[in-house]
């Protein structure tokens, strides 16, 4: 993920100058990093390239299916404790699908994923006014081959941080 | 009174009792399991029947129709339709007739025996069929622009479109009698089936066989209307053989009743020039009965041509529908079709009933 | 007892008579039942229109260029080449040499002549029957602009096309579609309109947000649509000729897409997706009033009304797989229709009202199919790695869908295909293609 922390850190630097509209997202990359938060490194624990790297910004779903593994729930209880500790920051949870489905059915699957992400925030504390839900459906892939390699890739749900420095 | 008399007498009245009534008991031929089958060796045959005790045992267990029906996975969806036709055609003709590219290797001498051989292979069953997947895999028929009743190969490229194939013939210098150069003709290339894009290389996929299937119903219904015409005709014909074709005199020769193979070459021929393509689905669905008046010479004449009855669907679909089959008539016609000019008499008027049930989206 | 015999034998024979008078007088015409026929295209010549003025010289030749597309597009119909003819038409009223189109077997004769004073253009054309030698139908004139040379050309194509197919025509119509550009995992996609053959395409947003799946109204004036302007999907309407957009729902918390006319252009059926579930509801297009029409846990999207407005077919995954059901309007029970093995989705009411068109994905492959109105005579016409997204052409004949192919460099482009499975053909876009909707036929 050093590639995103590389993102992340040029986009922060970029974005110091400017308050960015958490609610707005453009088209720009599949991380959906469009707010930017501190400028500060991986290692700072309050930043969101912490949140990302080391805490882990995304879980992956089996095929069809909204529910969330084992392996999930313990990376979204990190996400949970960091919302919890970090309370400056809001976040967008996105959902996504592979391209094995039709386009509206994706747009609702990735709406199940990304509501149960939610859930599970919500049910361990995390405010729910401070969680948003947008499903992407299967336009925003981030592995472009067509096997299931790539697929189990692009079955997730993202976390993206927002608001750490609007006022 | 002797027992001559009475025999004979009896004889009598059964023979004129079958003469009259005799159509009547004409019945469809039953349905008949057409079993896959494969050429094979006259060792390999008599290994078969010699072990013939063995299988009865074990056949019992074996579910009989999920081995007679040709399993669609391994096999090819077309042989399917193809064995489910042969029942609806003229009866006399043997089975192994319309033998189009799907069945190569049935071409030679052996089809008859082949078939024949079929019901008396009925209890070796489970090998006769086993048999099937080791049929290498049958020549697909491509999409192809044109379809039509009997498949027709490609033609040499240069060959201008025509029903009629004739080879292109070149000025020789030394012939006695000069003969025109004429273009190659020969008919487009055909294929008897439209094959859509989910049909094609089923081999190669289990295949989305949910095409196939229900077109089997749809072939089913036409015996029972074919063996009334034919019974009605039947009737006619034994009658006058039995009267020995004396008929009342007509103006025009009648002769000696047509043969089946005479209406069949007249049907075929209207048949060719019969193009359903640009028919729309109404039209598709509406059945047409056009008479026409011929000249001896076995055109028909263009004037006459009208409509007599229509069934099936709404008047506009109806006149589409008498549109193409009018077009038909005269475009196969120009030339004259191949009728008995001793027989004018009978073919004179001909009703001819346009019925495209069978070419709805085959 | 010989008596008895005798006398029963002789009524038999003097019956006999009685028998054959009837059966003779049957023989009267000889009677065939033609059951087979061919299906191949109609072959057809349509020499350039004759210019009846200098300005028309160029119209003339173009406009028969676009008819003998239409209608050899169709798959039904085969152009004749003009190198074939024998003798070309120079005067529009002078009488037709049947005998010079027979000869290069053209069934079908298509004759025209165009006229340009100032920006008005005018044409004419008949139709003839070639081998019955006789006119089809009676000639037509259309008077447009001369911008509209394409639009007249298509008309007289449909009016062509009708009369030999008895099928309604579906020329004169345009497509509204996503134009896609860009890598697969950065795809700009831009709303698009342009007339079904391609031409006159016109983009209606930029690509700075994603836009999904436009859809005509039923007088082909407005669009309905997808579009993540606000960072969430939600369904927009947009009037064609004016280019101006409006939201038709903004709720916080909620995404709303997959929208659809209703038969009288004033309801909207669409999709929302609120905690997890995604239902049905339908919506007045000027009152903005809401109503909810599935509440069950499951996926319900994708829907769509019958021409008569009274039910509405949809894909919900209550079953356990997405499959194809029907509803009244108002709401209730729901009937499944689709019962094959795989996936149904994207279910599409044909203007005919007689079939439904749809996306079935089964064993890793997708297939754009078609199927009765309870299920029944379900039919594939396609099978890819990936169509999906079928509408109906105006006539119900023809169908234009969403193919992408396989892999990192996949791309997305429309395809038509005709009801019965014939005449698959890729249709021309600048750039790749998605999500298709055929407007109703223009006046």
């Amino acid at each position: 993920m050093s590639i995103f922390g590389k993102i992340l850190t040029i986009g922060a630097l970029l974005a110091v100058t400017a308050c960015t509209n958490a609610t707005k997202y453009d088209n720009a990359g599949a991380g959906g990093a469009g707010g930017a938060g501190v400028s500060g490194s991986a290692s700072d624990p309050t930043s969101a390239a912490f949140f990302q790297q080391s805490i882990g910004d995304r879980v992956l779903f089996v095929v069809d299916q909204s529910s969330l593994t084992d392996q999930s729930r313990s990376v979204l209880q990190g996400q949970a404790e960091w919302l919890l500790t970090n309370t400056d920051y809001s976040a967008i949870i996105e959902g996504h699908a592979d391209e094995q489905g039709t386009r509206e059915y994706n747009l609702g699957l990735g709406e199940k994923r990304a509501n149960a992400v939610r859930e599970f925030l919500v049910s361990r504390g995390v405010a729910g006014n401070r969680l948003k839900v947008v499903s992407y459906g299967k336009e925003r892939p981030i592995e472009i081959c067509s096997d299931e390699s790539c697929y189990a890739k692009n079955r997730r749900a993202v976390t993206v941080l927002s608001g750490g420095l609007t006022g | 009174m002797q027992t001559g008399t009475k025999i004979s007498g009896v004889a009598h009245l059964v023979l004129v009792g079958v003469a009259i009534f005799g159509g009547a008991f004409k019945s469809d031929p039953l349905p008949f399991e057409v079993h896959e089958v494969s050429v094979i060796s006259a060792e390999q045959f008599a290994a078969m029947t010699a072990s013939r005790p063995a299988p009865d045992v074990a056949a019992e267990p074996v579910a009989p129709d999920a081995l007679t029906r040709p399993d669609p996975e391994t096999d090819t969806p077309e042989v399917t339709t193809e064995a489910d036709k042969t029942p609806d055609k003229a009866l006399p003709e043997p089975t192994a007739q319309p033998v189009p590219d799907p069945e190569p290797e049935s071409q030679p001498a052996p089809p008859t025996p082949e078939t024949e051989a079929a019901p008396t292979l009925e209890q070796p069953q489970p090998e006769v069929v086993i048999q099937p997947q080791e049929i290498s895999p049958r020549p697909q028929p491509r999409p192809v622009d044109r379809v039509a009743p009997v498949p027709v190969a490609a033609p040499p490229p240069d060959a201008a479109p025509d029903e009629v194939e004739t080879p292109q013939v070149n000025p020789d210098e030394g012939a006695e009698t000069p003969q025109e150069p004429t273009k190659a003709t020969a008919p487009e290339e055909a294929s008897d089936r439209i094959v859509t894009e989910a049909d094609e290389k089923p081999a190669s996929l289990a295949p989305t066989s949910s095409v196939r299937p229900p077109a089997r119903p749809a072939n089913r219904p036409k015996p029972p209307s074919n063996s009334q015409s034919a019974t009605s005709n039947a009737v006619n014909d034994a009658v006058t053989e039995a009267l020995g074709g004396a008929a009342p005199a007509a103006p025009a020769p009648t002769g000696p009743p047509l043969t089946g193979g005479e209406k069949d070459a007249l049907r075929v021929a209207v048949s060719t020039c019969w193009n359903v393509g640009s028919l729309s689905s109404a039209a598709l669905q509406t059945t047409v009965v056009v008479g026409v008046s011929m000249t001896p010479t076995g055109k028909p004449q263009s004037g006459t041509i009208r409509l007599l009855s229509s069934s099936g669907g709404p008047e506009a679909a109806a006149k589409q529908a008498f549109e193409a089959a009018r077009r038909a008539i005269i475009r196969c016609g120009a030339k004259g079709y191949d009728l008995p000019a001793e027989k004018y008499g009978q073919w004179q008027e001909i009703e001819m009933t346009f019925n495209p049930e069978r070419m709805q989206i085959k | 007892m010989i008596r008895l015999l005798c006398c029963i034998l002789a009524a038999l024979v003097a019956a006999v008579p009685l028998v054959i008078q009837p059966a003779l007088a049957q023989q009267g015409p000889l009677r065939i039942e033609i059951t087979e026929g061919v299906i191949e295209p109609l072959p057809f010549a349509v020499p350039g229109f004759v210019p009846d003025n200098t300005a028309a010289t160029d119209y003339g030749k173009q406009l028969s260029q676009v008819i003998a597309a239409d209608l050899s597009g169709t798959g039904l119909f085969r152009e004749i080449p003009a190198s074939a003819f024998i003798s070309p038409i120079t005067d529009f009223a002078a009488p037709v040499k049947y005998a010079d189109w027979k000869a290069i077997n053209a069934q079908a004769l298509i004759a025209g002549a165009v006229t340009v004073s100032g920006s008005k253009l005018t044409v004419r054309f008949r139709v003839y029957d070639v081998f019955s030698g006789a006119e089809l139908g009676n000639g037509l004139q259309f008077t447009g602009n001369t911008d509209g040379w394409r639009r007249m050309a298509h008309k007289v194509a449909d009016a062509v096309y009708s009369r030999i197919t008895g099928e309604g025509g579906y020329f004169d119509s345009r497509v509204a579609f996503v134009s896609e550009a860009g890598p697969k995992n950065d795809r700009r996609k831009r709303l698009a309109i342009m007339d079904y053959d391609g031409a006159n395409v016109q983009y209606l947003s930029d690509s700075s947000t994603i836009v999904l799946a436009p859809r005509f109204s039923p007088t082909g004036d407005r669009l309905l649509y997808t579009s993540y302007e606000t960072g969430f999907p939600r369904i927009y309407v947009l009037d064609v000729g004016k280019v101006k957009r409006r939201a038709l729902d903004n709720t916080e918390g909620t995404m709303s897409f997959a929208p659809r006319f209703a038969p009288d252009g004033k309801t909207v059926v669409f999709s929302l997706a609120q905690g997890g579930n995604t239902d049905l509801y339908t919506m007045g297009v000027s009152s903005g009033k809401r109503t909810r029409l599935t509440s069950a846990p499951s996926i319900e999207t994708a829907p769509s009304f019958s021409p008569d407005g009274r039910q509405i077919v949809f894909e919900s995954d209550r079953s356990g797989s997405q499959q194809l059901y029907i509803m009244p309007t108002g709401g209730g029970e729901a009937r499944r229709i689709s019962f094959g093995k795989g996936r149904y989705g994207t279910p599409v009411w044909s203007p005919r009202g007689d079939l439904i068109a749809f996306t079935k994905q089964s064993k890793g492959r997708f297939h754009i199919g078609v199927m009765r109105l309870d299920g029944s005579q379900e039919r594939l016409l396609t099978a890819s790695f990936l169509d999906e997204g079928p509408t109906w052409a105006p006539n119900g004949r023809v169908i234009m869908f969403t193919r992408e192919t396989q892999g990192a460099s996949g791309r997305a482009s429309l395809y038509s295909v005709d009801i019965t499975g014939r005449n698959l053909r890729p249709v021309r876009t600048p750039d790749g293609a998605s999500d298709p909707s055929w407007s109703p036929l223009q006046q």
